[in-house]
This record gives structure tokens, C-alpha cells and sequence, in this order.
């Protein structure tokens, strides 16, 4: 058996997000070697072109996956061009996910950079799922501007089981906005959080993590109970290739969700 | 060949010999007919691991190769892993390991512990199918310097110049001039040692093997202290001496990762046919050197070239967080083949006397 045999999976559904972020359902069946856990994520590639990992952001139903893919290189750009019915080969799931048992009965800070947030949607439909297993849910987004927010038909319904926060970096001139204006951090800032009890998962660019969790331990939080999910350039998925190597770990396989205290000061690192 | 003496099994001491050279290079030739031959040989400029012939082309008296067995002949520099149709209705298919049998004879203790450390990636949680079939159907006879290269370091890793692995290889020879001492390992490689003229070895030879031990031991010039080296190294990510090599001297060739034997990392490439009906997936050597290695969208974690060496070498002398080794084997091929000479002893060096 070579794990890194992949599978075809059909694309059932797209959903435009942004400009260049599209959200796909693929009929998986049980061609995955698990149930995907929030933050692991699947290799996705298509013969001829390539493979590339992306974060499930969505829990598998009736047989179906999600993934929300931003055009940015040869693997997703190729994506970026397919229509329902068309196939992608994948295989996963891979990685360590979101410590969710750890989050029980904790107060729960998700915070969520750009197309970070894809990673963190799974955690949502969990929260949705079980609202009772969580205290407060606060969810912290910022994006660039408010054309590049992901998911705006889902907010409504979040709505119910958690508490919801905007930022935008920038307004186009003159703009009026529903959300407010300033980098995440500020956003942060300006909350009120029981910082003891507080269990946080962040995805987002690797800067934007830093400033974030810096913030929260300014505020009291435990190092040990903050979460980030790293991005790395990954190959095989397995601990084989070495490219996502960080610090004598392997993303892949010993992340991509880390402690902010397993990966702090790391070189090559930003947190 | 059962299944038993595999990769990783136990090693146990089946029997000791003594032999002449004559009479074990007359034993290779007579196992020809059922396996692949693979030993250092010369090839017109210098000595290389490739498949000979005849006994008679091994040049077991070789000092250091370029390349190392394990890294050319049981993992593949370049191996197929898939082969998709891309006419119609995509299809993948699955390419076969390798089936054959082979016997790398003359395989140093470096390069032989660099064998157990790629065992630590591909046979690991995810095992890799190729590497697999050609680990368990290589038999390796590893053989003990009695000559050190002056790049040398594995008296100071642990790693050599003789072989104190207790697992995963078959046979252990130590030259005794006219003679090699025999050491059986595994029942795969004793049930194929029908040799005449063979005769027990016993505590003469092994004080004769220990004293040659002490005077290999002795001709070392590279050393490298290991205490506390990976903590030291963690600790000074942004010591000068990262930014003075890679800038003055740092080619980012790639040479010494690819003539490490341990380094592991692999590229996945896509090759379409020229009809554009198939395309082959292969795994191939990749290095840490490229510029591209850790890029992503938006930023590259290694763009400085400082941090790319920084990898290569905490690679090999840090990280052992990693596999709960070092990285490296003191082969010293990395510094043999740096064109600018540069040096991971001395950088360790360098940062021991001027830690902060």
C-alpha cells in the first residue's frame, strides 16, 4: 500500500467566495483513510500538474468533503478553472488538527486572518453541533477589505452559537463599512476576555499569528493553551519529504496545529 | 530470502571467521547467479558503488565515494512512483518495487548508519513501498575503515571508523591484510556462507580486531565536540558566523546535500508524455539549498541564504529532537564537495567558542 497513492474525488459543488477563493464540495465516498478532524488537511492534486495541501473546511457529510482553495500557484490556479463533475486526485486525511477536547468546557477564541478562517470553519460546525460543550465563543476575522471576506451567506447562522467580529484592514476611499477598521490585533484589543480560561485557535498569515498571540499573552492568556496552524510547502504529507521541516519537526505529521509554546522563537519562523 | 534478519530486525552474532581475501571475493563471485553484485569499484576517474561483474572490479580498499551505497541503491535518487492516463477518464495506476535481489558488499559503518537513518523516514509510521522492497532485498556486508579521509568525523559522532550497529545490516568484514575477519550476522546472509578454506575466528583475532580498531581510531584529524551541541545550536539562530559563511563563501550548489548520505528530502514531479496521453509521478532528491525549498504563497521561510545553510547544517547537528539521532554519520562528504570548503565542524566550532 503507498500512502501516497491518491484517490479520485469528484467536485460536487463550487462556491464562489471572493475573487480568486473558490469553496468545493468533492464527493469523497470513503476513499479517505479517516474521518477528517478540524485542521487536518488533505493532499490535492491533479495528475499532470501536481499536489498541493489544503486544509479541510468543512466535516466530511454524506460522503462529501470541503475545501476552500485560493488561486495562487500551478496546483490551485488548475483547480481555480474546474467545474462541477470535474475530478481531482486526493489523499489524507493528514496531520494533527484542532485540540478540541482541550477547548471542553473552556472559553473558546477562534481568530482567523483572510482565507485563514477555511481551516477554522470545521471548528465552527463542531461548536454549532455541541454548543453546550463550550463556554463563551467569541470569533475574531479580519481581512484585507470587505471584498475578501469568506463564507458571508454563514454569518447569520454563526450568529446563534457564537460571537461574531469584523475587521477590515482598509476601506476603498471614501467607503462606508458595517465592519469596523484597524488590523486584527486592534480588534483584539478592544475584547474583553476571562484570559485564564480562554483556549485560542488562530490561522492566518504567520505575522498576523505572532502579533495575535502576543497580544493574548499580553492579556493573560497561557502560552500552552494558544493554537496556531502553520503553512508550510509540503510534498508528501507524511514526514517523508522534508520540505515542511520547521525546528527538527515535521508540519505535516507533528502539526499543522502546534501550541504557540512548541513552535515560539523556532528560526525560519515568524511566532 | 525469508523473512527473518530483516531491516531493523535483531542482530545477533551468528559466527565468526577468518578467511582470505581470495577465497571471499571467490564467494561473491558464486553468488552472482542469484543476486545483483553492488561494491565500490573504479570507474575510470575515482571509486563509485555501482553493480560489477566480477569480484575482480571491487576495490574494497577504497577510502570514501562521492555518493553512498544507500543513497543510490536502495533510496533511489529518482524513482516512478505512479503512471496516470490522462486521455478520457483519468486513471492511476501503480508502478511495481523493486523485485530483484542484490548484495552491497564494502559498506563503511558511516554509510551503513546512514542506512539505518533513512530507515527512520521511510519505514516509519508511513512506510515507502520502494524503499522497502529494495531494504529487504539487499543483503549489506559492511566492512570497518582501517583508513581515515582527512574530512572524517565519525570518531567523534559515535558512527565509526568500526560498526557497533546492533541491527539492520548482514555481514561485518574487517581487513586483516591477506585475510578479512567474517562477522555473520543475520541466518539470511549464514545460510549462503558455504565457504571452504573458512576458519572460526576466535579471541586472537578479535584482540587483533580491537587493536587495529585503536590505531584506526587513532588517525583521525577532524573532530567535533557533540555535548550540548544541539541546545547550542538552537540557541544561537542569529550567530554571526551563519551570515559570514553563507555570504562570503555559500554557493547554494547543493552538493552537500546531495552527497549527504542522510539527507532524505524528495521533490514530487509530474512528467506528461510528449503525446500528452500519460503522465509519471516520480519522487527525487530535492535540497534544502533551493531557494524554493520552504516557499510558499506570499513568503519563503528560508529566502536568506544564511537560513538555508543555517537548515543544512542544524539538520545534521541539531534537531535530534528529530529521530532521537544526529543527523549526520561524519562521512564529511559535505565538505569534501563544498566547493568553498566550507565546513559544518568548524561553524559548530566557531559557535562553541563564542556562544552567548
Amino acid at each position: 500500500m503507498n500512502a501516497l497513492k491518491p484517490s479520485k474525488a469528484a467536485i460536487k459543488n463550487i462556491t464562489h467566495e471572493t475573487g480568486d477563493v473558490r469553496t468545493y464540495e468533492f464527493y469523497v465516498g470513503d476513499a479517505l483513510s479517516a474521518d477528517p478532524a478540524p485542521g487536518q488537511f488533505n493532499m490535492i492534486g491533479c495528475p499532470g500538474v501536481g499536489e498541493a495541501p489544503v486544509s479541510f473546511s468543512g466535516l466530511l457529510k454524506d460522503g462529501s468533503i470541503r475545501h476552500t482553495i485560493k488561486a495562487v500557484g500551478m496546483v490551485t490556479d488548475f483547480i481555480g478553472r474546474m467545474e462541477t463533475g470535474d475530478e481531482v486526485f486526493l489523499r489524507g486525511p493528514y496531520g494533527r488538527g484542532w485540540p478540541l477536547e482541550q477547548a471542553r468546557g473552556m472559553d473558546l477564541l477562534l481568530g482567523a486572518g483572510g482565507v485563514g478562517l477555511a481551516p477554522l470553519r470545521p471548528v465552527i460546525e463542531k461548536i454549532v453541533r455541541e454548543r453546550d460543550a463550550f463556554g463563551r465563543v467569541l470569533l475574531l476575522y479580519g481581512a484585507r477589505d470587505e471584498r475578501r471576506l469568506l463564507f458571508l451567506k454563514e454569518y447569520e447562522a454563526w450568529q446563534d452559537f457564537l460571537s461574531l467580529h469584523i475587521t477590515v484592514d482598509e476601506l476603498a476611499a471614501g467607503a462606508a463599512s458595517k465592519y469596523s477598521t484597524g488590523l486584527i490585533t486592534t480588534l483584539l484589543d478592544r475584547t474583553e476576555l476571562n484570559a485564564e480560561r480562554t483556549v485560542a485557535f488562530i490561522c492566518g498569515p504567520e505575522i498576523m499569528m505572532r502579533l495575535f498571540c502576543r497580544g493574548l499573552l499580553l492579556k493573560g492568556a497561557n502560552a500552552s493553551r494558544l493554537y496556531v496552524l502553520l503553512e508550510r510547502r509540503m510534498r508528501c504529507g507524511i514526514a517523508q519529504c522534508g520540505h515542511c521541516q520547521h525546528g527538527g519537526l515535521f508540519v505535516c505529521r507533528d502539526g499543522p496545529v502546534f501550541s504557540y509554546n512548541e513552535v515560539s522563537g523556532f528560526a525560519d519562523g515568524l511566532l | 530470502m525469508s523473512g527473518s534478519g530483516m531491516t531493523g530486525g535483531p542482530v545477533f552474532q551468528l559466527s565468526e571467521y577468518l578467511i582470505s581475501k581470495k577465497s571471499f571475493l571467490q564467494w561473491t563471485d558464486s553468488l552472482m547467479e542469484g543476486f545483483t553484485i553492488i561494491g565500490p569499484a573504479w570507474d575510470g576517474r575515482q571509486t563509485v558503488f555501482r553493480e560489477v561483474g566480477s569480484s575482480a572490479e571491487l576495490t574494497l580498499n577504497y577510502v570514501t565515494t562521492m555518493l553512498a551505497p544507500g543513497k543510490l541503491h536502495i533510496y533511489r535518487p529518482k524513482e516512478k512512483l505512479f503512471r496516470f492516463s490522462l486521455s478520457g477518464r483519468q486513471e492511476i495506476g501503480e508502478l511495481p518495487a523493486f523485485n530483484g535481489k542484490q548484495i552491497i558488499v564494502g559498506v563503511h559503518p558511516c554509510d551503513t548508519n546512514a542506512i539505518l537513518y533513512l530507515d527512520r523516514t521511510f519505514l516509519g509510521e508511513f512506510k515507502d513501498p520502494f524503499y522497502e522492497a529494495r531494504r529487504n532485498n539487499t543483503i549489506i556486508i559492511s566492512l570497518n575503515c582501517t583508513d581515515v579521509a582527512p574530512d572524517c568525523f565519525c570518531r567523534s559522532m559515535g558512527t565509526g571508523p568500526f560498526l557497533n550497529a546492533d541491527s539492520g545490516f548482514d555481514m561485518l568484514l574487517t581487513d586483516f591484510g591477506d585475510d578479512f575477519l567474517v562477522e555473520v550476522k543475520t541466518e539470511r546472509v549464514n545460510r549462503l556462507f558455504n565457504v571452504s578454506g573458512a576458519r572460526r575466528a576466535g579471541n586472537e583475532e578479535f584482540a587483533l580486531k580491537a587493536a587495529k580498531e585503536k590505531s584506526a581510531l587513532l588517525k583521525f584529524t577532524k573532530t567535533i565536540d557533540i555535548a550540548g551541541l544541539d541546545s547550542l545550536l538552537r540557541d544561537n539562530p542569529e550567530h554571526p558566523v551563519w551570515g559570514q559563511t553563507s555570504d562570503e563563501r555559500c554557493l547554494s550548489c547543493s552538493n552537500c546535500v546531495m552527497v549527504c548520505p542522510t539527507c532524505f528530502c524528495y521533490d514530487v514531479v509530474d512528467e506528461i508524455s510528449m503525446d500528452m496521453k500519460t503522465a509519471v509521478r516520480h519522487r527525487q532528491l530535492d535540497a534544502c539549498q533551493d531557494r524554493k525549498f520552504a516557499e510558499v504563497h506570499g513568503g519563503n521561510f528560508r529566502a536568506r541564504r544564511a537560513a538555508r545553510l543555517r537548515q543544512f547544517v542544524t539538520h545534521k547537528l541539531d534537531h535530534t529532537r528529530q529521530y532521537g539521532v544526529f543527523g549526520t554519520v561524519g562521512c564529511g562528504r559535505c565538505i569534501t564537495w563544498c566547493p568553498t570548503g566550507i565546513d559544518l565542524t568548524e561553524i559548530a566550532k566557531e559557535i562553541q567558542r563564542t556562544k552567548r
